[in-house]
This record gives structure tokens, sequence and C-alpha cells, in this order.
């Protein structure tokens, strides 16, 4: 029999949700042994479209065929059984046991319920072999960095003879270097025959690595093009049906007084390990100062250190000239520090607390919100429709649950309420992470605008581009400390990605003496 | 808009939000329905499993269930004895229900009420006062006693990080093993039971009823949950200690002190648990008995677990727990059937509503994680 040259062929696929339907009749299919991204918004339906794929959904209406044979799916297992792997975004492996022992679970070979752990360890050494993905099988998977984790994710969809290789967003927890080597990977597997399906919002990575893209939007695909005949622009304008800015339209700065002066600032991570090792640096009113740095180098204890959520070891901090060093976060905040966290569901919102609630955080023993011992919850509920309506949160009322939004409207959530309280000093840590383009825009400009206005917005980001789209500074963070400071202008993404690695900012072309 | 009607800020909604006004009130009633409809169901179940054991015992349980139900409300003095057992559980339900309500596992509520009984008990022996200041006085101690007690958890969390749900539930057989110790040999009251001296006259708390040992106290209890009710509705700290229960982590980045909230929860919690000893001590026994309680501390739980810590379900479900207890002791004197098989409703009861609190800390722990419930669940609400 002759294969198909098709791997997956879905096609006219309806799911529908009590109130949306996140897929209006997708037709969706890939070519054997091809990279095939699938971009969209959140919200778009890729993720739906995938569990479909991978059995964990039923649709409502629409069929499949893998490798030729019509495909019903109840269950992943019956996919996995057709040949179909996935890897989702957060990792489902067993830290306690170690690389062969999350392989081979549900499929231990052996006899009579007794597992054969040398041949486990064999298989997975050889499989790790033949597909050039070395592990070392007897390795706890907890002390493994995450990329290798990953890679125990990827190999153990292929030991279950997975054919078809689905990742979802599968370079978000990754450093530059780890998703290097994970395109590599790629690459191999393709080659070897495997399709490969990337879910992915960043465009970058489309490019780079896919084949061909298909361009979700509004449960709906919008086109599939062959990745070598469209570009990033094309790309980002179906995902948003409209034209999307990539360069944030600024004025120049026009920097102030001093507003956060840190002076030789030091702080240990959780492991005890001294992670802000001396760092000095002042930003101004009416600047946004981007922190540049490969992530793991010191960025999220400085901002934890800053917004009095982590102690520091040393050093000094200065708001507005007052020291703030041994201040409690609610003191902090009353001296005008905002803070939009990196991590949105744990720390910057109560994803079960409905939107009027998580609005109101920080503001419940204010004048206009209580009087008298009371909560003014007309005033608070007034604001929070307000609030939302500003931020242009879409089709959220004040209360449902922070759950119940997107990515990008939860981040506008945040934005609401960090920003409403008048703020003179903004930290954005990763502020469009997990959002989609069209609330990326809106972030930037809205941080654009707060400077506009004369606050100090300090970046912290891993997405060069955004780094370069907003800042009118940029410090590089290298192992603990600045590794350089210049101007935004004068510094060029081959600048600041040498002072990222480690290159002392001297021996760097074109890198000058911290401003 | 139906969040006027609400009442608060306090309904938090995982349905998704509605897309137009006409979907609001069919939204608004399919969440009423979620919140009420797995209680209901667990009572449900529980009473179908309760029939099949009845069955299993002998008994017809339609004919089971009609003595257990006069036995709750059939007259005038059943009635009065159910209030009198829905007393108690209302102030442990309210006691567990605060605590769960700001992420506090308070489960050592028995223990609590215990030292309560006994420190109001021997206040309301040892102390010569006139009625009107010996009453406040005996049950100040008598919440006293609690608190101290409930400090022993409280202080080991917050300043050692010792989960309290551990050290609660060791701390409750101890403190029956040293009230039980207290009341059989230094306080013992003369006589064939291990019981403390009576308490002075004054001491007691106005009784209701001459036929029954109904008191004032279920008033004070009726009155409480209302100023709970209200203080986590329309209050600024009842709104922090939800938040501190719905994500800690959220509600320090916001600024709130968690570390001392935590302790403040636990000396509320562990005053009113006293307050469940007290008005037993003062209102009922009007002494303190070693093993008085039929373990009204854990049904507590139970009773919190049912009305979903909120401070008016705890009433109903108190009440129907209460029922189930006067009820109960009518099935043991005219039955086979012992008054085991209303701890055995109870645990079934529990048992469902613990599977989908299971569930939602598997959640809780996931997202505490950083890992959202399901990949594909990321999509579906936009």
């Amino acid at each position: 029999m002759m294969e198909a040259t098709r791997a997956i062929e879905m096609q006219g696929i309806v799911k529908r949700f009590p109130l949306v339907i996140a897929n209006n009749a997708v037709d969706f299919s890939a070519d054997r042994g091809s990279i095939h991204a699938l971009v969209g918004e959140n919200g778009a339906g890729k993720t739906t479209l995938m569990s479909i794929l991978y059995g964990l959904y039923q649709p409502d209406a629409g069929h499949m065929q893998v490798f030729g044979r019509p495909a019903h799916f109840t269950s992943p297992r019956q996919a996995i059984k057709a040949g179909i792997g996935m890897v989702s975004q957060h990792f489902r492996l067993v830290p306690s046991f170690t690389v062969a022992e999350n392989i081979i679970l549900g499929q231990e070979p052996g006899r009579r319920g007794v597992i054969d752990m040398g041949r486990a360890e064999r298989e997975v050494r050889e499989i790790g072999r033949r597909f050039a993905l070395p592990v070392e099988p007897r390795d706890l998977v907890l002390n493994l960095p995450v990329g290798l984790q990953q890679r125990v994710e990827i190999l153990k969809a292929l030991y279950r003879q997975a054919r078809v290789l689905i990742l979802d967003e599968p370079t978000a927890v990754l450093t530059p270097q780890e998703t290097r080597e994970l395109f590599r990977t790629l690459r191999q597997l393709a080659e070897q025959g495997t399709t490969v399906v990337l879910v992915t919002h960043k465009l970058n990575e489309v490019m780079e690595v896919s084949d061909r893209v298909s361009v979700m939007r509004g449960g709906q695909m919008v086109e599939t093009m062959r990745t070598a005949d469209t570009s990033p622009a094309r790309i980002a304008e179906k995902m948003v049906g409209r034209p999307v800015l990539f360069r944030v339209n600024k004025d120049p700065a026009v920097p102030g007084a001093p507003l956060l002066e840190v002076h030789d600032l030091r702080a240990n991570s959780s492991r005890g390990i001294a992670a802000v090792r001396g760092v000095s640096f002042t930003m101004r009113q009416g600047e946004i100062v981007g922190i540049a740095g490969v992530q793991g180098n010191g960025q999220s204890e400085l901002v934890e250190v800053l917004v009095g959520l982590r102690p520091a070891t040393g050093g000094e901090i200065r708001l507005h000239g007052k020291v703030i060093t041994n201040m409690s976060t609610a003191a902090r905040r009353r001296n005008g520090l905002a803070y939009i966290p990196e991590d949105r569901g744990l720390v910057g919102l109560s994803m079960d607390a409905t939107l009027s609630e998580n609005l109101l955080m920080g503001q419940q023993r204010h004048g206009p919100y209580r009087q008298g011992g009371r909560l003014r919850l007309r005033a608070i509920r007034r604001r929070a429709w307000q609030l939302i309506g500003n931020f242009d949160v879409r089709g959220a009322v004040p209360m449902a649950s922070a759950r119940s939004l997107s990515g990008g409207n939860q981040q506008k959530i945040v934005l609401a309420r960090e920003l409403s309280s008048g703020p003179s000093l903004i930290i954005a840590d990763q502020p469009s992470r997990g959002v989609d383009i069209g609330a990326i825009e809106f972030v930037h400009q809205t941080l654009v605008r707060m400077r506009n206005q004369g606050c100090g917005v300090l970046l912290i980001s891993a997405d060069l581009q955004e780094i370069f789209a907003l800042s009118d500074r940029i410090i590089v963070f290298y192992h603990g400390a600045v590794n350089g400071d210049l101007p935004a202008s004068e510094a060029t993404v081959e600048t600041v990605g040498y002072l990222m690695a480690g290159v002392d900012q001297v021996s760097a072309p074109g890198a000058r003496e911290g401003a | 808009m139906i969040s006027e009607s609400e009442g608060g800020i306090d309904t938090p909604r995982t349905v998704a939000a509605p897309q137009a006004t006409t979907d609001r009130a069919a939204w608004a009633l399919r969440a009423a329905i979620q919140g009420l409809g797995r209680p209901a169901l667990a009572i449900l179940i529980a009473g179908l499993v309760g029939g099949l054991i009845i069955l299993l015992l002998g008994n017809n349980p339609l004919i089971a269930y009609g003595i257990l139900w006069s036995g709750a409300f059939g007259n005038r003095i059943s009635v009065y004895s159910t209030l009198q057992f829905t007393t108690p559980l209302i102030f442990t339900g309210l006691a567990v229900a605060f605590s769960f309500r700001a992420g506090i596992w308070n489960i050592g509520v028995e223990g609590q009420m215990l030292f309560g009984a006994f420190f109001a008990a021997e206040a309301g022996y040892l102390l010569r006062l006139p009625a009107i200041i010996h009453v406040p006085v005996a049950f100040l101690c008598g919440i006293a006693g609690a608190v101290l007690w409930a400090l022993i958890p409280g202080l080991l969390r917050a300043l050692l990080g010792i989960n309290e749900l551990v050290v609660n539930l060791m701390l409750n057989p101890t403190a029956l093993l040293i009230t039980s110790y207290l009341s059989g040999y230094p306080f013992k009251a003369p006589g064939p039971t291990n019981k403390t001296y009576d308490i002075q006259p004054t001491a007691q708390l106005p009784q209701l009823t001459t036929s029954s040992q109904l008191n004032v106290g279920i008033f004070i209890a009726l009155a409480l949950a209302l100023v709970i009710f209200a203080f986590q509705m329309f209050t600024a700290e009842g709104y922090e200690l939800k938040m501190i229960g719905l994500n800690p982590i959220f509600a320090r980045y916001g600024g709130l002190n968690v570390t001392r909230s935590l302790i403040l929860v636990m000396v509320i919690s562990g005053a009113i648990a006293g307050m469940a000893g007290v008005e037993e001590a003062l209102g009922v026994d009007h002494a303190y008995y070693d093993g008085f309680s039929p373990g009204y501390g854990n049904q507590g739980i139970a009773i919190a677990m049912l009305a979903k810590n909120n401070p008016i379900g705890v009433v109903f479900a108190a009440l129907l727990l209460g029922a189930l207890n006067s009820g109960g002791q009518q099935l043991q004197l005219q039955t086979n059937i012992t008054r085991d098989f209303v701890n055995l409703l109870q645990a079934v009861i529990i048992f469902f509503l613990a599977a989908e609190f299971a569930v939602g800390w598997y959640r809780y722990q996931r997202q505490a994680k950083g890992v959202p419930r399901a990949a594909v669940a990321a999509e579906e609400g936009t």
C-alpha cells in the first residue's frame, strides 16, 4: 500500500464550548516529514484544534485522517496508537523518577508486572541515539535543566512510536541556546520522517524553523502558506486581521529627575546563592529602561528585591531619594511603585477571584472605596466597569473570574490595577509574555504613554525585540551584574547579544562605557 | 445587572462571562444551581446509601427515615432538641468556615472547643459575681482558653511554617486527653461521673424553654453568623482575608501582611470554636462533662464544607446535622439502628464533598506550581 504524503488531514472541524465556538469549520493538514507551524493569537483555537487531534476533545463536526486512514479518537491513548505524540507547554514528568522511568511510564517493558529496568535503560539509550537526542537514563528528572526535561518529553513521545509530534509553545520556557538546540532537533526529526506541528505565537521561530505555516484567527483557519513565501509582517497581519506596528511610535525621552537609584545591590536566590552581585544604576522620570539578559542572570531576583518580595543582602535602593531598601511591599506601593509581575497566574492575579476583587487589591482601604469601615461596593463595581472599559478588556464583566479571561485580557486587568493607582515607577517584568499580538501592542502603547506622563518604566524582558522597541536605555545583565548600560539609540542587537553572552563590554564591538 | 442583586463583590465565577445581556439571567441561574447542586447531591447520595444500610440491617428505610424525621421535627420537644444540637454546630461550623475561607486549615476546632468549655466551666464555678458580669466573664474565660490552644498551631505555622493541618490533627486527641484528665482528677466533682463542679447559677446562660436545655446561645450563634457574613462581604479586612485564602502569593504581592493575618485568623477561629464549648458548659450541662461532645468540632468541618464556607449557609448546614443528631437519638431508642448511623450519613456527605474538594485542591496545587488546569482549557474562555 502506498503511504499517503499527508500525515494529518483535518477537514471541517467544529468544536463548540458553552459560550464560544473554538473551532469553526477548520481545515488543517500537515505533510510527512515537514515542520508545520500553527500560529494565532491566544484564543484563536490552536490548542483546541491540537487537542482534538490528540484525542483530548471530540469534535462536534468534521473528520480527520491520519496517514491516510480515517481517525476518530476518543482518548489520547488512541491518538498515541495512531502515531501522534504531544509535548505540552507544561511538562508532565514525574520529577522524582529517572529519565528512563519517565519515558517508559505506561509502556513498561517486562513481563508479569515486573519491569525490566535494564532493558528500559537500554531502550531509552538506543532511542536517544537513533534520534540524536542523548540522555542519561538514570538521571533524576528533577535535576535536569528545562531544556533536557523537554527532550525527555519528546523522547517519551518517540518511544511510543510517534510519527507526528505536536509541540505546544515549546520555547516558552527555554533559553535562546536551548531554543536553538530544540530547533536543530526538530529539523533532524523531520529529516528522519517525523512530522512536527509547532504551535506558537513567536513569528521569528516560525520563520526560522518551519516549512509551512497555518494561521488561525477567531476559531477559523485564515491561511496556510509556505514559510519561504511569506514574511513575519504578513503572518502578523493575518493573525490580527490588520497591520501591526512592530515599532512602537514614541517621541524621544525627556528624562527628568532621578527616580530610582540602585547602589551596589546584592541579593541571594531562593537556593541561597548570590544572584544579584553588586548592581548599581540610576533611572530617571520619563524614561523606559530595558533590562536585557538571558534568563537566570539575576533579573528576576533584582525585580523581587526592588518590589520588596525578597530581602536585599547588601546595598541600597532609593525611590524619589527616599531609602526603601527595607520597606514592605505595601509601603513601597504607597511611595509610587507599581509592579507587573512575570507570573500573572500566580502573582499578578487571583485566578479564582472576580475581576472586581482583583482590581480592588491595594485600594480596599482607601477613601473612595471605604467609608466608616464599610466597603463601598457600588463605587468598587463602578470602578471595575470603568477600568474594564478603559483598558479594553473585551467581553469582561466585573464578577467574572480572572481565570475565565484569555492571557491578553488577564494582562490588561493587571495593567488596569497597577496603573490606576497613579504610580511614578512601573516595574514591568515580561509584560507581554503569553499575551496575543493585539494585546502586546496595547501593553506597549500603555507603557509608552505612562512614560510620556513622567513615569519611570523598568522593563525586564527576555524578548530583545521588545527591549529594542520600547527602551530609551538598555541595561544588560550578565551573571547577576550590569554588563553594559547604553542608550537605546546607540545599541544594536549584536552589541546587546554580546553583552548578554558575557563578553566584556569594552571588547564588545560598538559598546560604550556605562552611561 | 445581576451584580447588584448578588449583594457584594463576593461571588466569583468560574463560568465564562456571558457575551450578551440576554444570557446573563440564565447564566446567573446556572451559577446558583451549580453552587447548590453539589451539596444537595451529596446529601441525596448519603440518604440513598443510608437507606441501603438500613435495608441490610433488616429495617424498612422509609419507616426509619420517618422516625428520624419525627425525632428531629415531630413535635415541640423534638424541635427544641434539634435546635439545641444545632447551636454548638453553628459555632463550630462558623469557626471552621472562617478559617477555611482564609486558606487556613483549622481542623482543631474540637480541641479548642473542649478547652473553651473547660475554662468556662471553671470560671463559672470558681468566681463569685453577679449574673450580669459573671456570664460575660465566664464566656470570655472560655474563649481565652480556646484561643490559647488555637495559638499553638497558629504560631507554629506563622513563625516556623509548620503545617497547621497536621498540628491541629494531633492536638485534637491531646486536648481530649488533657481535659479528660483535668475533669477526672484535679477538678473532678464528687460522684460517679467525670465532671467538674456545677457552675454557679449566676454563670448560667438563660434558658429559653422549661422542657429542654435550649438557651440564648442559639441567638448568639445566629447573630455571630450575621456578623461574620457582614464582615466578609462589606469590610476591607474581610476582603483581604478572602484574597489571602484564594491566593496568598497574590495577596503578599498586593501588599498584605499574610503572616499577621494568619495568626489573626487562627485566633478568631479559635475564639468561635471556644464559644461552642462555652455554650455547652454554661447553657446545657452547667459543668464540664468529660466526653460531652459527640464530635461537634469535626461535624463543623462537614458543615463548613456543605456551606462552602458561607456563614449563612453554615446555619442551614448546622440545622441539617443538628436534626440528624436529634433524630438519631430517637432512631436509637426505637430501632436497632445506633447513633452511629448519623455519623455514617455524615461520612458519606463528607466523602462526596471531599471528592470535589480534592479536585479543587489539586487544581490549586497545579496553579501554585504555575501550571494551569490543563493546556487544553487555556483557549476556552475568551
